[in-house]
């Protein structure tokens, strides 16, 4: 559904984006992590026709950003990081506005303007003008914005950042109950709503993919499946060269009296255990999280 | 289409605006205390009396005056000075106890004895704690050189009578009106035909900067419509805007007593105009990054319209010359004036209009679709120029073939 290909776009002597490579499939929901200037905003407002690419090609939809923005515009739904909203509209009068900009035909704008205040819970506010909604309610008529024309494509740029957690909930179940249907691509600083609404993450820096997969792929390739913490009766009885070396263990450190392993797999869990023997006070798992992979591949490049 | 939608809704949100629909009633008033005050103007220098700058309350100071013969008297304003004929030379009790502030006698005897190049003798007695002794001085003095200049006349022709008096083959060819009466005349009908024109600056700074300050510029360029269509579209609405309120401008001048000749075929001109002096402001505003700079820029752009559109008006009352006609105020200032009009006094205004309306919507959209004027860093002016001009792929091009070289 896009195609991005070599994309560099530079801002005087900033490169905010470096050769960049990605290919997002239809009903697909892409997230897109990495730091503050990595160049999220960047390659979204360029897959939205809002900039131009210095170099390279970008297609979405079989259109060429530089060539048809027109056409990919009429695709795309986009909720930029601050939905800076019209304040003097009624949420109405916004989405009727918009509504026509995108050409929805005027027989069907009202009904689908009342199917999205219904969507996102704001009918009883419809009249109300938008300098007397929260910010929680502005990200809803953001988005509702951005569904008015019912485009292939969706994109989020930091959905619910600010948000509290009550709304930052609705808005990321909106999102979910989206997949599938439309194509999706979510910029976020928020590790944990990539890693549960994505089916793959691209990890951003300096302009460039650092990783690219889905979460599962991206935390097993620096941590394993799981993590295994155990708490011992006895640091000292533990025979540690049992350990060394075993293909089953990826890594291995210790806190306190407690030894971490980083597992291949979560079938190694019994092997490991029966290793130990009897000094075993207490076992825990976790999984690795997206912030592992995260601060790893940005720790990494740093240090490069 | 797109610009349509742009256009309707701009239109809408203003008319909403309570403070948009104060600013443009007081905007009237004031524009409606502008014709009155030029109405009166035009009737004083009509009336041909002289224009004084002293007060013009009726009889403002009170003046005694002992004039025998009556040659100061009529050339004293009745309408500046209360008059109180006196029986002598020598009563000062008026002007002792405050009845009048000044005292003038002219002694019969002497005017005569006075060389004539000279002035009238008289003396002026003046109560000095009065602050309205100055109006009263003025007015003396300048009563006094009348009778002077009329004495004098007389005096000439006593002694040379008519026909023995031959005089240079020199005729005073007169052509219509004064030449100040013309500037006051045509050209202040045309400023204030042309004035509603500078008064909506703010409305096209608040429709293209207002989305960059309110951040709302990005969802709008992410629409399905050509950063051509929201520039025009938002022009537009301001066009519309100002077309509105120079209609009601333009029949508050007609029911004041402007005599407007053809005023729909003025109003139709003044009205083409708007659309490059949009233009240029929609430079300023694509380019502004906050109202601050729009501010400034506008100043700059209107000191640049006023004087393309006031300068060979100016120059076309003293000098009728046909290449004066671009501007389009010149062609109201002749419609107004019943001047016949040549087929180049039509063409050159409109074609003027035309071609700086193609110039500055073409470079307010060029400035409205780059990148680095919307979100930055901005290039410097001269950058902008010579990217403008193409001498910039020029110098890369070199710049690139030098640094091979190296």
């Amino acid at each position: 559904m896009i195609n991005i290909s070599s994309l560099t776009k530079c801002f005087g002597k900033m490169r905010a984006l470096d050769n960049l490579n990605l290919d997002i499939e239809r009903g697909e929901l892409l997230g897109l992590i990495g730091p503050n200037g990595a160049g999220k905003t960047t390659a979204i407002r360029i897959i939205s026709c809002i900039l131009k690419p210095d170099q390279g090609e970008v297609k979405v939809g079989g259109y060429d950003v530089l060539k048809n923005p027109l056409e990919i515009k009429g695709m795309i739904g986009y909720l930029p990081e601050e939905p800076n909203l019209y304040e003097r509209f009624t949420a109405y009068d916004l989405l009727k506005y918009f509504g026509e900009l995108y050409g929805v035909p005027s027989d069907y704008l009202d009904d689908r303007i009342e199917e999205l205040l219904e969507l996102v819970d704001m009918k009883s506010r419809a009249r109300h003008q938008i300098n007397t909604f929260s910010k929680g309610l502005r990200q809803r008529i953001g988005i509702a914005r951005a569904l008015i024309h019912d485009p292939e494509i969706i994109i989020f740029d930091e959905p619910t950042m600010g948000l509290d957690p009550a709304t930052s909930l609705v808005i990321r179940d909106f999102i979910k109950s989206l997949k599938g249907d439309k194509t999706i691509i979510l910029c976020t600083h928020y590790m944990d709503e990539a890693d549960a609404l994505c089916d793959r993450v691209a990890i951003l820096n300096n302009g460039r993919i650092l990783d690219l997969g889905t979460p599962k792929e991206l935390k097993s390739k620096i941590e394993g499946d799981v993590i295994l913490k155990v708490i011992l009766n006895d640091k000292s009885r533990l025979n540690l060269t049992n350990f060394l070396n075993r293909p089953e263990i990826k890594n291995m450190s210790w806190k306190d009296n407690s030894l971490i392993l980083a597992l291949q797999s979560k079938k190694d869990i019994p092997f490991i255990l029966k290793l130990i023997g009897t000094n075993i006070k207490s076992v825990n798992t976790e999984e690795p999280t997206l912030e592992d992979v995260f601060i790893q591949n940005v720790s990494d490049i740093q240090e490069n | 289409m797109g610009s349509w939608t742009i256009t309707k809704w701009e239109l809408k949100n203003t008319l909403n605006s309570k403070k948009f629909l104060f600013i443009f009633f007081f905007q009237l008033v004031v524009l409606l205390m502008m014709i009155l005050f030029f109405n009166n103007f035009l009737a004083g220098l009509e009336s041909e009396q002289e224009i004084a700058l002293s007060p013009s309350l009726d009889q403002f100071a009170s003046l005694g005056v002992y004039d025998p013969q009556n040659i100061l008297t009529p050339q004293l304003n009745p309408q500046i000075l209360e008059l109180i004929p006196l029986d002598s030379e020598v009563e000062f009790k008026g002007l002792q106890n405050g009845e009048f502030t000044g005292k003038v006698f002219l002694s019969t005897d002497e005017i005569f004895q006075a060389e004539v190049i000279e002035p009238i003798p008289m003396q002026l007695y003046l109560d000095y704690q009065d602050p309205k002794r100055n109006v009263i001085r003025e007015e003396v003095i300048l009563a006094q050189d009348k009778s002077s200049s009329l004495i004098s006349q007389i005096w000439i022709n006593d002694l040379f009578p008519k026909d023995e008096i031959s005089t240079p083959q020199i005729e005073e060819e007169v052509q219509g009106e004064d030449i100040s009466l013309q500037i006051i005349r045509k050209l202040m009908t045309a400023i204030l035909t042309f004035l509603p024109l500078f008064l909506f600056g703010n409305l096209i700074v608040d429709t293209i900067v207002g989305e960059k300050e309110r951040k709302t510029g990005e969802m709008l360029i992410a629409m399905p419509l050509s950063r051509g269509n929201i520039i025009l579209g938002k022009s537009m609405a301001v066009i519309i805007t100002m077309a509105f309120q120079l209609a009601l401008w333009m029949a508050l001048m007609i029911l004041a007593g402007f005599s407007l000749e053809n005023p729909l075929v003025v109003y139709l001109i003044v009205v083409s105009t708007a659309i490059p002096m949009v233009g240029v402001t929609g430079i300023v505003a694509s380019f502004a990054k906050n109202y601050k700079e729009a501010g400034i820029g506008i100043t700059f752009a209107y000191i640049a319209i006023i004087t393309f559109l006031i300068v060979p008006a100016l120059a076309y009352i003293s000098q009728p010359v046909e290449i004066l006609s671009l501007s389009s105020m010149t062609l109201v200032i002749k419609i107004v004036s019943q001047d016949p009009l040549s087929r180049g006094d039509i063409i050159l205004p409109f074609a003027s209009i035309i071609f700086l309306s193609i110039i500055f919507y073409y470079s307010s959209i060029w400035l409205f679709k780059r990148d680095d004027i919307l979100f930055g860093p901005r290039p410097g002016i001269i950058r902008l120029l010579l990217d403008f001009i193409g001498l910039n792929k020029i110098l890369d091009f070199f710049n690139h073939k030098y640094k091979l070289y190296k």
